[in-house]
């Protein structure tokens, strides 16, 4: 019973495991669901684990029951199927024709845009939905024409609803917001975060050391001598420098500085610097980076055990990186080229990484990101790139 | 498990207000003899509800609250031995040293299982705890039973306790351990559903303020990139302050005047924000 229905959320990209389709059947068998409804929340409830695919389950449980279309495809759907019309029209005109049951030379006047429009609007025009079929349009058919895709469908667009309240309640699509993916929430990059744990043993002794314990009550001859620890508490010391001139990183400043504020409290210490491109004489302290400069030979009697995270698209005028007045900026003139001053912040601080809210793939078109990522291990700011640093920068 | 108990079934509830589905689910869960696994924004009720079922059943309940660095033995039970190694040595208590039992405390979901009732067993905040944990605890929760190493003796559950797992969504769970679980996302209240709660947390409160109130609390969520939105528990206490303050006016509301803010949001920033979006408002 309702296989299909089961399939159908599977094809959509729900996970649904076959076990639990089991566990609904037991449901199914003792009685429990008695009206759509219940066959709504209690498929729901066993069938799907996540909040982001309810929004989906309320399409697929709205078509299932009443037909109506799961929307989302449509649009691009058609486009598809359209461009394959075309392509295959290319091909063989004649065929298209002989099924449009229209004559071949009226389409072969039309330009490639004109056909794909003119398809378009037959695709709209088919009101009944036929999978398998031997019509021309459809999914998986026959026909020489047609999609070969996955739509669940057919082409069929909207629907017709009965008051169904379950179905009517799976139409709302209360889920939608829940649907979407975000990037990059604080709450996941707080969890990639945590991960990034230095502990050393802090506070008050409240711990037994039951091996120092045991020896020394045997050394005691017997006579219990208990002996207390401290705790393991968290307790590292962070460099964060973010890169916050230019529009490119605008996204980016707020939510990891907030984010790395946030996890405050789990570090010894934590520092935030400022700097446009890259790394001159100083890095500053302040967002405006004029009022209170750090002189980057200053980090040198820092503790190398503090973890550095630069944060940056490392994209910039080669020469800002080599030359040796390379900065933007007319006042700043050190005589380093900045690719050296990174250098030397990358053996004061060996555990090091350059995040980079730029897509990994685009890297080696950037001469500069290139450069840099030869100083400093660089991770796609990213969950992902997120979690690798993070284990990175754990390695003592 | 006597009969009684197994036929109860949960509807209605003192404190919480419970829209049918919560309820439906919870039923299912409890006949499937499923754990029932709840997310949501915090303060959406997920660890309300677990005393509202145990209210409503009236069930002993028993919460395991999760911590980060738990393992899951603590859970189940705890062999004491410094009391064990304290009393071999000073032999001052009533317990016999040699019968290790003596020494051994059932954790929380030792005492669901060795309960003579049925009880509602919360574990709250699931997602805190590392994976391996999680998995684990629910093979112990499958089974119904786990092994005390030290005595070698089985506990196995007398009855099944009904399980609720909260979860933050901070991450997200293993797929294994979702397969075993029933599975519902709470969702914020919409404004109807919130005029209900607010009904029954305040019971003479006015329509008037109430209804101000509530608006006033969608428009404070609503402002866009807060921190950490205000949620139910935030609003109950915000009326409560409003209701103590004599000097209060209903009409303040009215004007997109919030008094108390504080007491809406916990995040500096978060309120400087919102006292932003209240000025730019006043002026136009």
């Amino acid at each position: 019973m309702f296989i299909n229905f089961f399939y159908k959320l599977k094809e959509v990209g729900i996970p649904v495991s076959p076990t639990s389709f089991l566990i609904f059947h037991k449901a199914l068998a003792k009685g429990l669901i008695n009206s759509l409804d219940d066959f709504y929340t209690s498929s729901r409830s066993i069938l799907i684990k996540n909040e982001r695919y309810f929004d989906l389950f309320d399409q697929v449980f709205a078509y299932h029951f009443e037909g109506v279309e799961i929307p989302e495809y449509d649009a691009a759907e058609i486009d598809e199927t359209a461009k394959a019309l075309l392509e295959q029209w290319l091909k063989d005109p004649a065929d298209i024709a002989r099924a449009l049951g229209i004559d071949e030379s009226v389409l072969s006047k039309l330009t490639p845009d004109e056909l794909i429009e003119y398809f378009k609007e037959r695709l709209k025009e088919q009101t009944e939905r036929h999978d398998g079929g031997n019509k021309w349009i459809g999914t998986k058919g026959t026909s020489p024409v047609g999609h070969s895709g996955t739509h669940p469908g057919g082409m069929r667009v909207g629907g017709v609803s009965q008051n169904k309240s379950a179905v009517k309640v799976a139409m709302e699509r209360r889920y939608k917001d829940y649907s979407q993916e975000g990037p990059l929430t604080q709450a996941m990059m707080g969890e990639a975060l945590k991960k990034l744990k230095n502990l050393i043993p802090a506070g008050a002794k409240d711990i037994i050391d039951i091996d120092e314990t045991i020896y020394q009550t045997m050394k005691n001859a017997g006579e219990i001598e208990i002996i207390f620890k401290r705790g393991l508490k968290d307790r590292l010391k962070v460099i964060l420098a973010i890169d916050n001139g230019g529009w490119s990183m605008d996204p980016y400043i707020s939510v990891v500085q907030s984010l790395f504020n946030h996890s405050r409290s789990r570090f010894k210490e934590l520092k935030t610097y400022f700097f446009h491109n890259t790394i001159y004489d100083s890095l500053w302290v302040d967002p405006g980076r004029h009022k209170v400069p750090v002189s980057i030979d200053k980090f040198a009697s820092k503790d190398p055990e503090t973890r550095l995270i630069i944060v940056g698209d490392a994209s910039m005028a080669p020469y800002e990186l080599m030359s040796r007045d390379g900065s933007i900026y007319l006042t700043h003139r050190s005589g380093i080229p900045s690719i050296e001053r990174l250098k030397s912040l990358s053996e004061i601080f060996p555990h090091c990484v350059w995040l980079n809210p730029v897509p990994i793939y685009m890297w080696h078109y950037t001469h500069t990101i290139v450069k840099i990522s030869k100083i400093f291990p660089m991770f796609e700011l990213s969950l992902d790139g997120l979690e690798k640093a993070v284990n990175y920068l754990k390695a003592k | 498990m006597p009969k009684n108990i197994s036929e109860k079934k949960f509807s209605k509830e003192s404190k919480y207000v419970l829209d049918e589905e919560i309820a439906k689910i919870v039923n299912i869960s409890m006949a499937l003899e499923m754990p029932l696994l709840l997310k949501g924004e915090p303060g959406t009720g997920k660890t309300m509800l677990a005393h509202a079922i145990a209210e409503n059943l009236e069930m002993p309940l028993i919460v395991l609250n999760v911590k980060s660095s738990m393992k899951l033995i603590e859970a189940l039970y705890q062999y004491d031995t410094l009391t064990r190694l304290n009393d071999s040595r000073f032999g001052d208590s009533n317990r016999d040293v040699s019968n290790i039992e003596e020494y051994i405390k059932m954790g929380k979901i030792g005492q669901a299982f060795t309960a003579e009732n049925r009880t509602v067993l919360l574990i709250d905040e699931i997602d805190k705890a590392d994976t391996d944990f999680q998995d684990d605890m629910l093979d112990v929760l499958d089974q119904m039973e786990f092994d005390i190493i030290e005595t070698d003796k089985t506990v196995s559950a007398n009855n099944r306790p009904v399980i609720i797992i909260t979860s933050n969504s901070k991450k997200d769970l293993s797929d294994p351990f979702l397969g075993r679980c029933n599975f519902h996302h709470i969702a914020f209240p919409d404004p109807k559903m919130m005029r209900k709660i607010i009904n029954v947390h305040f019971s003479d409160i006015s329509s008037d303020l109430a209804e101000n109130a509530i608006e006033a609390f969608y428009n404070v969520r609503n402002v866009e990139s807060l921190e950490k939105k205000p949620a139910t528990r935030e609003l109950i206490n915000w009326i409560r302050a409003l209701q103590t303050d004599p000097d209060f006016k209903t009409k303040k509301l009215a004007k997109g005047n919030i008094p108390y803010l504080g007491v809406l949001l916990k995040k500096s920033q978060d309120y400087a924000q919102v006292q932003n979006h209240i000025n730019r408002r006043r002026l136009f």
